[in-house]
C-alpha cells in the first residue's frame, strides 16, 4: 500500500504508540481488500462502551487531541442503572467512567447517540467518515451520500485514532451502485408508519447476499426523511447492507438509472402483501398477550416522534415500563416543550442507550431479577435485537399499538391489512 | 492436497476442519466465553469453533463482531484458523486484530474437498490451505 511520509511517521510509531498500532491494523485491513492508499476521514465515529478497555488502551496510548472530529454511539449509563437499584458491578461503572474521562481528553464529543444528525452533526456528500455501528453506516451512506465503508467497531477506533482509512468498498464510486433492485408489487402505502418502513427493510435486508448496495423503486419522491431511515436502518439487522438507495428520495439515487449507474440489475426482488404479512408476522414473537416493556426510540428519537407519544400519554399512567432512547439533545428539546415531562409523569424514561442491544429493562445481565420477560417496539431492529441478544418475547406493531400496550399492559396489535 | 488461496490474516495454524456451508458472525454466532456456537436451530449449534479450523462462506452481521472476537481470544475461545469463500470488513477487521490465521477466494471448492473432521494446515501467510488426512 503506498504511504504519505505523514503516514509512514506513524507506522514508525513517531507520532504516539496508539496511532503507530491504529496504522498498523488500517495497512492490514487495507492490504486484504488490495487498497492502493489510506485516506483521511472528515470525521469519524466510535463506540467506546463497547470497545473492551485492554484494546481502547493500546489504540488510544500516547494519543494526543485530534484534529478531526470523533463522536460516540449510544452508550450504556452504568451509573445511571446503579442509581435505579439494577444489580451492576463496581468494575463495570469503574472501567466504563475510566474509557469516558480518555475520551473526553482526546477531545471527542460524547454525542452517545446513533442519530447524530439532529444534532446537526452530518456528513456532506462525498465526505469519506468512518463509523461503528451498522446502523450509522447504512444511514449515513444512504441519506447523505457519504462514504462509509463497512467496518468493525475496534476497527472504527482504529480510523479515528489516526484519522485515516483505507481505500476500499463503498468508498468507491464503482461500488456504489446498487446491484440489487427491489420493486414493490401493488402495495399502496399511503397510510404507511414508521412501522410499515421498517418491515419492509427488515424483508430487503434478508434477501440482499451480503452487503451489496440495493434500490427501493416505487415509493413516492421526496419520501420523508423518517421514513427513508426507518427502511434503510433496518436492512442491516437482517442482513449486511450498508447502502441502500431510495429511488427519488436519497442523494444518490434521483433517478432508477442514476441508483443502478446506468446498468441493469443482477437480480429484481419484488416486495408485496404477503411478504410484507409475512415479514411483520415474523417480527412478532409470543404467546400470551401480557406487555412488560415498551421501547421506543431505534433509531433514537426525532422530536416529533416524542411529540406523539406525549400527546397519547397525556394524562395516563403506565402499566409497563417505557423506555425512549433519544441523545440527551433532543431530550433536553422535548424537556423544554414539555413534551419528556408528560412522559415520564405518566411513567416513561429517556436515555441516551442503545434500547435494542443495551436496553436496561430486558437485558438480564443488566436487570437481574427486575428483567422484564416481552417487550413491546414499533422499530423492526428493535424487535430483532430484542428477541436474539436479550431474549425476550416481543410485539412488533405501529408506535400507537405501543402506547396502548404501555397503558394497559395487554396486546391488541394485528399484522396490517395492506392496500 | 494443497489449494491456493488469499491472505486475509496471516500466520500459520492446523487442526481439524469443522465446515458449515453459510454464513458466520463472531457477534450472536460465538460464545466467547466457552467457544460454542450458541444460536438454537443453528446447523452447528453447541459445536466447539475452539482449536478448529473454521471453514464457512462469508461474515455478515454486526459490526461489533470484532469486540466479541476480541474477548473470546483472550478467553482462548477461538478457531485455529478461517477458510470461507469471501471475507468481508467486519470479519477481516476482526481476524487480524485477534491474529487468526485466515484466508479467502480459494481456487477450488472447499466444500467439495474439505468435510468436517478432516486434519487441515493452514499456512496463511503464503496462502496455502493443506488437506492432510482424512
Amino acid at each position: 500500500m503506498q504511504l504519505t511520509d505523514g503516514e509512514k511517521r506513524m507506522l514508525n510509531g513517531e507520532c504516539a504508540p496508539g496511532i503507530q498500532k491504529a496504522v498498523e491494523l488500517l495497512v492490514k485491513l487495507g492490504d486484504s481488500f488490495d487498497a492502493e492508499r489510506l485516506v483521511p476521514i472528515s470525521y469519524g465515529h466510535i463506540s467506546y462502551d463497547l470497545c473492551p478497555e485492554d484494546f481502547w488502551n493500546l489504540m488510544t496510548e500516547g494519543v494526543p487531541r485530534t484534529p478531526h472530529r470523533v463522536t460516540t454511539h449510544p452508550s450504556s449509563q452504568p451509573e445511571t442503572f446503579k442509581a435505579w437499584g439494577l444489580p451492576v458491578t463496581d468494575q463495570w461503572v469503574e472501567e466504563h467512567a475510566r474509557k469516558l474521562e480518555r475520551f473526553k481528553q482526546l477531545g471527542w464529543l460524547r454525542t452517545e447517540t446513533c442519530a447524530e444528525y439532529l444534532l446537526g452533526i452530518m456528513p456532506q456528500k462525498g465526505d469519506i467518515v468512518s463509523m461503528g455501528g451498522s446502523c450509522m453506516q447504512v444511514a449515513n451512506n444512504s441519506l447523505f451520500g457519504a462514504r462509509v465503508d463497512r467496518m468493525g467497531v475496534l476497527v472504527s477506533l482504529a480510523a479515528a485514532v489516526s484519522g485515516r482509512c483505507p481505500l476500499m468498498g463503498l468508498l468507491l464510486q464503482e461500488n456504489r451502485y446498487a446491484s440489487h433492485l427491489v420493486e414493490l408489487d401493488d402495495l399502496d402505502v399511503t397510510d404507511w408508519t414508521l412501522s410499515h418502513y421498517h418491515c419492509l427493510g427488515y424483508y430487503i435486508g434478508d434477501q440482499i447476499p451480503g452487503f451489496r448496495p440495493v434500490a427501493v423503486n416505487g415509493l413516492p419522491p421526496n419520501l420523508s426523511f423518517d421514513f427513508a431511515r426507518a427502511l434503510v436502518i433496518s436492512m442491516p439487522t437482517s442482513g449486511a447492507v450498508t447502502l441502500g438507495h431510495v429511488v427519488g428520495s436519497t442523494p444518490e439515487a434521483p433517478t432508477l438509472e442514476a441508483a443502478l449507474g446506468n446498468r441493469k440489475p443482477e437480480q429484481v426482488i419484488r416486495v408485496g402483501k404477503q411478504e410484507m404479512s409475512e415479514t411483520w408476522e415474523r417480527l412478532n414473537v409470543w404467546d400470551d398477550d401480557i406487555v412488560e416493556h415498551v421501547s421506543f426510540g431505534c433509531p433514537h428519537a426525532t422530536i416529533d416522534e416524542i411529540g406523539r407519544i406525549s400527546a397519547l400519554l397525556e394524562g395516563k399512567k403506565l402499566k409497563t415500563s417505557l423506555l425512549i432512547g433519544a441523545s440527551v439533545s433532543v431530550e433536553a428539546l422535548a424537556r423544554h416543550q414539555g413534551y419528556a415531562g408528560i412522559i415520564e409523569k405518566a411513567g416513561g424514561h429517556f436515555l441516551p442507550v442503545c434500547p435494542s442491544i443495551g436496553n436496561p429493562f430486558t437485558r438480564r445481565d443488566i436487570a437481574g431479577h427486575k428483567q422484564a420477560k416481552s417487550a413491546a417496539t414499533n422499530s423492526a431492529r428493535s424487535a430483532h435485537y430484542l428477541a436474539t441478544v436479550s431474549g425476550v418475547k416481543v410485539f412488533f406493531g405501529t408506535e400507537e399499538e405501543c402506547v396502548k400496550a404501555a397503558i394497559t399492559g395487554r396486546w391488541k396489535g394485528e399484522v396490517p391489512k395492506w392496500k | 492436497m494443497e489449494i491456493r488461496a488469499h491472505t486475509v490474516s496471516a500466520g500459520k495454524a492446523e487442526g481439524q476442519a469443522l465446515v458449515y456451508k453459510g454464513p458466520f458472525s463472531f457477534m450472536g454466532d460465538l460464545d466467547p466465553t466457552t467457544g460454542k456456537i450458541p444460536v438454537p436451530r443453528h446447523l452447528l449449534e453447541g459445536e466447539n469453533l475452539v482449536d478448529k479450523v473454521f471453514v464457512f462462506t462469508t461474515g455478515k452481521g454486526s459490526s461489533g463482531g470484532d469486540c466479541i472476537a476480541w474477548m473470546a481470544k483472550e478467553n482462548g475461545n477461538v478457531p485455529s484458523a478461517i477458510i470461507c469463500l469471501e471475507s468481508e470488513p467486519v470479519l477481516s477487521g476482526a481476524v487480524i486484530i485477534t491474529g487468526i490465521p485466515t484466508v479467502d477466494r480459494p481456487e477450488k471448492d472447499i466444500f467439495e474437498l474439505i468435510q468436517t473432521g478432516d486434519y487441515v494446515k493452514v499456512d496463511a501467510t503464503a496462502g496455502i490451505i493443506e488437506i492432510v488426512g482424512k
